[in-house]
């Protein structure tokens, strides 16, 4: 009997000591980062084991808002720190001032605005402002472009419905995102095509107060080889959402744009300068391979410069490109000869000359910015006359210690650039976002 | 072998813990009244249950014929073992995961008396199967006897139907909560004359699931905004038919059992949620059909004494439909609008058909070299085909596909030192053969990556032992190399929320048991057993469910290695074979083992604990049972379990504030239920509460279950 009790008292212990164990495995919450007051923060978004960005990643999306991205700002971590948007939210969203528009990945059914706030203790948290159902289209996570109208006040949606055989849109208001109208265009399938891309591109032109909606047509819902696809080009009044008129666009000039299946909601492929010329990011088939082209439209035109090419001997596609002032601009592109996977190593950061159509790697002390991996990524912002550019973390070699992720930042004009702050290792570094701060 | 009597009612008492019993073969109610009427039953009775418990494998066993006048499901029983944890993703009917000993769901092999339970149609689960058809079901945790002859990593259920001689009629109808109903038969008749034996068996189960769902978003009445409510679920009916006609002989010469049977099962499914609830379906639906015939054929001492023969054959014609032909979106007040995609798979509409028919031969050969010493060989040919045809998508290539599994065993088990020590030692072949048709999708279902037509062989193998010091004390231990070839559902998809991933690799396993048992009798009628134990599994290439963000829709996918071990344990208490008490606790620890990225960095999750899966929950009960309440020998046993599941996050735990971070919440749910039997247990009816305290409950992220439902069950046994 004494043996007994001995036993179960050994037992009981084990059994309260793993019930215990459980519920005490919580870790204590990490230190805060002290706290600056800006005119804006940087959002960065990482994801964990692959990229993200157009559904790629399913093992974490997370998100940190920071006031400060100089060589002096503490180390970004993320071990205990930022928000958790896997489950709820894309990290694909159109962003204006302080807040995020979206079709959220928890298909509530409908559009959904946010911005992120930091509480007393520093702390990262996500308040939604509105959450509205859809009323007649509707659109899917990810699958749709957009343009600002009204000075900012509504935001115009498109997408495609139907295996893509229908275009749809619709108008919301900025504040309360309730949707003021919706439609679909009457646009007729050129013979021998079944589909549109899925989303096309849109902007609208300021000198014009035109929607300028970049689209294709396909062989089939999917098909995804360029050399299959014309680009259109429809001029849409914004007042009436009338398409004015659509051009097709000779396949020698461009034969896709970049981005469309899903618009500009991570990357940006349309860029105005200061006579609002308008920039394009596409492709082209060059020898069997498809290869970035950047295309202009004049001030006063409506359709491409035929002969005007801003990425001539392009190494690989041209993912993203963002004016930097004074005729420059910054693209992200890719040297096919480097691995085309989503996250080869084969991805780096130009300075793109506009008048000259040169270009030229970012450099850091002479030496080019190394590659990155990530083709779906907007790892690069511009705000306030810099640029800032993320470069993720290298190839590890047995016994070889490699940098962290970093962000360097890019002078607009004096075109000098100095190392900004460091990244926790082993990351996949994917969006730079410069978001307003709130009053 | 001589047993005390103390001994045997202790045994009995202990052993007929019913729920939460680890390795029960024989009731209380029964085993008492063995020990107390006929001896020899009881040994035979109790030996089944020490086999299993002093066998050399980690093995729990559930006694289910004497539970079958309360149980709804087999499933109930079986998660409330130790070690086990089932998922469910709603109410009746919803599909299930089944972790054991932190191994989930397609690596654990099921088996109905050692044959596939896929033999008997994709449609059949342990959800459905009839209670009244089972005798008990054993659960093999980690290293699998060579007698399954089976392929599986984590461990194997094999259910055993009733082997009856007598003739018998057991018949039970039970209805509940949210409009659920449930016949179930089962029958052994001898014909006097031909001695030929007819086990018929109907059941009949039905469920429109329609309980409540706690703050579901609906659009307001302007539909300018949403707005938090509560509504029942709208398009969840479940509706099966499972029929099945055994015939044979039975100890005969040439035969110790003959039998041919034909089975035919049909379920009817509404679909109502994507991989989320926030995901609302109300059209799409999923049917299965399924045909089956087979054979069995046993004999002891065959040709020669010592050889004995066990041989099985069954072909399933097997016809599964996904029906997603709307584009509507549907919201939690059954209202809709038309939207762009279909419900499930979010792209055109498909009225999708696949017909998988599948054929399983088995053979077992056992041979008897001494006393104590049996080397036997085991085959198993599981062949499985997937022909697809689409009624709507007509940009749909139709496949047909075939997977073919070939698994050879031979094993040597040895019993020394009068039994108190037994040894087993086994080899498994492994071959798999694939043959790929479909092209839809290629760089979703690496169809374009796979060879059309492509053999491969694995070997493995392990040993297993057991040492008694005492009653009070056994320890054993097992390990198995496993290699775990993907089951049909992970490689060619299920046709409606999985995608096919054709270039999926075996999981392969190094499987390490350890575990220590006993019974201390305390005098007076008290009793106390327990059993506690660790295991370790280090899989490469695992087999991992993933979500796509984009579709909510799944896929398998192999990752590069992941670790698992833990611990359970489990204690019960008996006094007199009235009063039952027990708990169990299990606790999981996976942790992930890839180093590196793909782009080559070192992966922030290496050495996390794996996301999205349970891994520390614990199970309690009590039971007291009243004898000649009102009727004469009659009895009332009235029970109360308890089940603690520990939140869980849906991400990787280390990174995120873990304020902002999606989880699963911890989970407790309480039960109560009463059984009175009379007649010598030939009238029974029950009246069970699940979710008592009507608690919300989750097993997976935002895919609330039911909450509080009654159940009555009436179950006549003659």
């Amino acid at each position: 009997m004494k043996s007994l009790k001995k036993f179960l008292f050994v037992l009981t212990v084990a059994l309260v000591s793993m019930v215990s164990m459980a519920v005490s495995c919580e870790k204590p919450e990490p230190e805060p980062d002290p706290i600056v007051v800006k005119d804006y923060n940087f959002d960065l978004y990482v994801c964990a084991v692959k990229h993200g960005g157009m559904s790629q990643n399913k093992n974490g999306t997370y998100v940190r808002s920071v006031t400060d991205l100089s060589a002096e700002a503490p180390m970004i971590d993320f071990t205990g720190k930022g928000i958790d948007i896997t489950q709820d939210y894309t990290l694909e969203s159109i962003t204006k001032g302080a807040y995020y528009y979206q079709v959220p990945q928890k298909a509530t059914g409908g559009f959904v605005k946010f911005h992120i706030e930091r509480n007393a203790a520093g702390i990262e948290f996500i308040v939604e402002d509105a959450e509205v159902p859809f009323k007649d289209n509707v659109y899917s996570a990810r699958k749709y472009t957009h343009a600002w109208i009204d000075g900012g006040k509504t935001l115009v949606v498109i997408g495609t419905k139907d295996k893509a055989t229908k275009i749809i849109w619709s108008k919301l208001n900025e504040s309360d995102m309730q949707i003021q109208s919706e439609g679909t265009f009457d646009i007729a399938m050129p013979e021998g095509f079944n589909a549109f891309s899925t989303t096309g591109l849109l902007t609208y032109r300021q000198s014009d107060g035109k929607l300028y909606y970049f689209y294709l047509v396909k062989p089939a819902s999917g098909q995804s080889e360029a050399a299959t696809s014309v680009t259109y080009i429809a001029i849409i009044n914004p007042a009436t959402m009338a398409i004015e008129s659509t051009t097709a666009v000779p396949t020698d000039i461009m034969e896709e744009t970049a981005g469309s299946a899903y618009g500009e909601l991570m990357q940006s492929m349309i860029m105005y300068d200061e006579q609002d010329n308008l920039y394009v990011a596409g492709l082209k088939t060059v020898d069997g391979k498809e290869m970035g082209i950047l295309r202009r439209i004049k001030k006063g035109e409506k359709t491409f410069d035929s002969a005007w090419n801003g990425f001539p001997d392009p190494e690989g596609k041209l993912l993203t490109i963002q004016y930097l002032g004074g005729g420059k601009a910054l693209c992200y592109s890719r040297d096919e000869a480097l691995g085309t996977k989503i996250d080869s190593k084969s991805h780096f950061y130009s300075i793109i000359d506009l008048a000259s159509c040169t270009r030229e790697r970012v450099k850091y002390n002479g030496a080019d910015l190394p590659y990155c991996g990530g083709r779906f990524s907007q790892r690069s912002v511009v705000v306030n006359g810099k640029a800032y550019i993320g470069i993720g973390g290298e190839v590890e070699e047995a016994g070889v210690e490699q940098p962290n992720p970093a962000i360097y930042i890019y002078d607009c004009k004096t075109g000098a650039v100095e190392k900004g702050a460091e990244l926790s290792k082993g990351f996949c570094f994917d969006i730079i976002r410069a978001m307003d701060v709130l009053e | 072998m001589n047993i005390p009597h103390r001994l045997i009612a202790v045994a009995a008492a202990l052993l007929s813990w019913l729920p939460l019993s680890a390795q029960d073969t024989v009731g209380v109610w029964g085993m008492l009244k063995d020990s107390l009427v006929l001896e020899s039953a009881t040994v035979s009775a109790k030996t089944k249950a020490q086999r299993l418990r002093e066998g050399t494998f980690a093995v729990s066993a559930i006694n289910i014929s004497q539970q079958a006048a309360t149980l709804q499901s087999l499933s109930r029983a079986v998660d409330r073992t130790s070690g086990i944890r089932i998922r469910e993703e709603g109410g009746v009917g919803s599909d299930f995961d089944l972790t054991i000993n932190g191994l989930s769901g397609n690596s654990i092999r099921y088996f109905i008396d050692g044959m596939p339970l896929d033999a008997k149609g994709s449609g059949l689960t342990l959800a459905n199967l009839p209670v009244n058809l089972i005798e008990r079901v054993d659960i093999y945790k980690g290293v699998i006897p060579a007698s399954l002859g089976s392929d599986a990593l984590g461990g194997a259920i094999n259910i055993i139907t009733k082997r009856e001689k007598n003739n018998y009629l057991d018949f039970s109808y039970g209805l509940g909560s949210f409009h659920t109903h449930k016949v179930d038969l089962s029958a052994s008749v001898t014909g006097r004359r031909s001695g030929l034996i007819f086990k018929p068996v109907i059941s009949v189960g039905y469920a429109k699931n329609d309980y409540i769902m706690h703050d579901v978003k609906v659009r307001n009445a302007e539909h300018t905004a949403f707005i938090l409510t509560d509504l029942p679920r709208f398009h969840d009916a479940y509706l099966s038919h499972f029929a099945q006609m055994e015939i044979g002989v039975a100890d005969r010469k040439w035969a110790d059992a003959l039998f041919v049977a034909a089975s035919f099962s049909k379920t009817d499914k509404e679909i109502q949620t994507g991989a989320t609830q926030s995901h609302v379906i109300g059209m799409a639906e999923r049917k299965t059909n399924s045909f089956s015939v087979s054979a069995r054929y046993e004999k002891q001492d065959l040709i020669v004494e010592g050889l004995r023969a066990s041989l099985s054959a069954s072909h399933t014609w097997d016809h599964s439909q996904t029906i997603d032909t709307t584009y509507r979106r549907y919201y939690w007040d059954g209202t809709y609008i038309d939207g762009s995609y279909s419900e499930i798979r979010r792209r055109g509409k498909t009225l999708r058909h696949y017909y998988r028919p599948m054929t399983i031969v088995r053979g077992n050969l056992g041979y008897r070299i001494a006393s104590g010493h049996e080397l036997s060989l085991n085959y198993q040919l599981n062949s499985i085909g997937n022909r697809q045809e689409d009624d709507v998508d007509t940009d749909f290539v139709p496949g047909n596909d075939r997977l073919a599994k070939h698994v050879l065993c031979l094993s040597y088990d040895q019993s020394l030192l009068d039994g108190r020590m037994d040894n087993t030692f086994f080899v498994k072949d492994y071959i798999n053969h694939l043959e790929v048709g479909q092209s839809e999708l290629p760089g979703t279902t690496g169809s374009s990556k796979v060879e059309p037509t492509s053999t491969r062989s694995y070997l493995g193998g392990g040993l297993g032992s057991r040492y008694t010091f005492s009653q009070r004390i056994s320890v054993k231990g097992s390990f198995e190399h496993s290699v775990r070839l993907p089951v049909s559902r992970e490689v060619l998809g299920n046709g409606a929320t999985v995608y096919p991933n054709l270039a999926l690799e075996p999981e392969i396993s190094n499987n390490v048991n350890l575990g220590l048992f006993g019974t201390f009798d305390l005098g007076d009628g008290h009793a106390i057993s327990y059993e506690g134990g660790g295991f370790i599994r280090l899989v490469d290439n695992y087999i991992q469910a993933t979500m796509s963000e984009t579709d909510g829709m799944m896929q398998y996918v192999n990752v590069a290695a992941v670790h698992v071990m833990g611990v359970e344990a489990e204690v019960r208490y008996d006094w007199a074979g009235r009063l039952h008490a027990a708990v169990n606790a299990s606790y999981d620890d996976s942790r992930d083992r890839r180093k590196y990225t793909q782009s080559g960095d070192i992966s922030v999750t290496y050495l996390n604990r794996t996301p999205n899966r349970p891994w520390t929950w614990c199970n309690a009960e009590v039971s007291y049972t009243f004898n000649n309440v009102i009727i004469p020998g009659s009895r009332l046993r009235l029970m109360m379990d308890h089940q603690w599941v520990h939140w869980f996050y849906l991400t990787w735990e280390a990174y995120g504030y873990p304020g902002s971070k999606s989880r699963v919440p911890t989970q407790n749910i309480t039960g109560a239920s009463l059984l009175y039997s009379w007649h010598g247990s030939r009238y029974n009816i029950s009246l069970e509460c699940s979710n008592l305290f009507d608690t919300l409950a989750f097993d997976n992220y935002m895919l609330q279950k039911p909450g509080r439902a009654f159940y009555l069950k009436f179950r006549l046994f003659l």
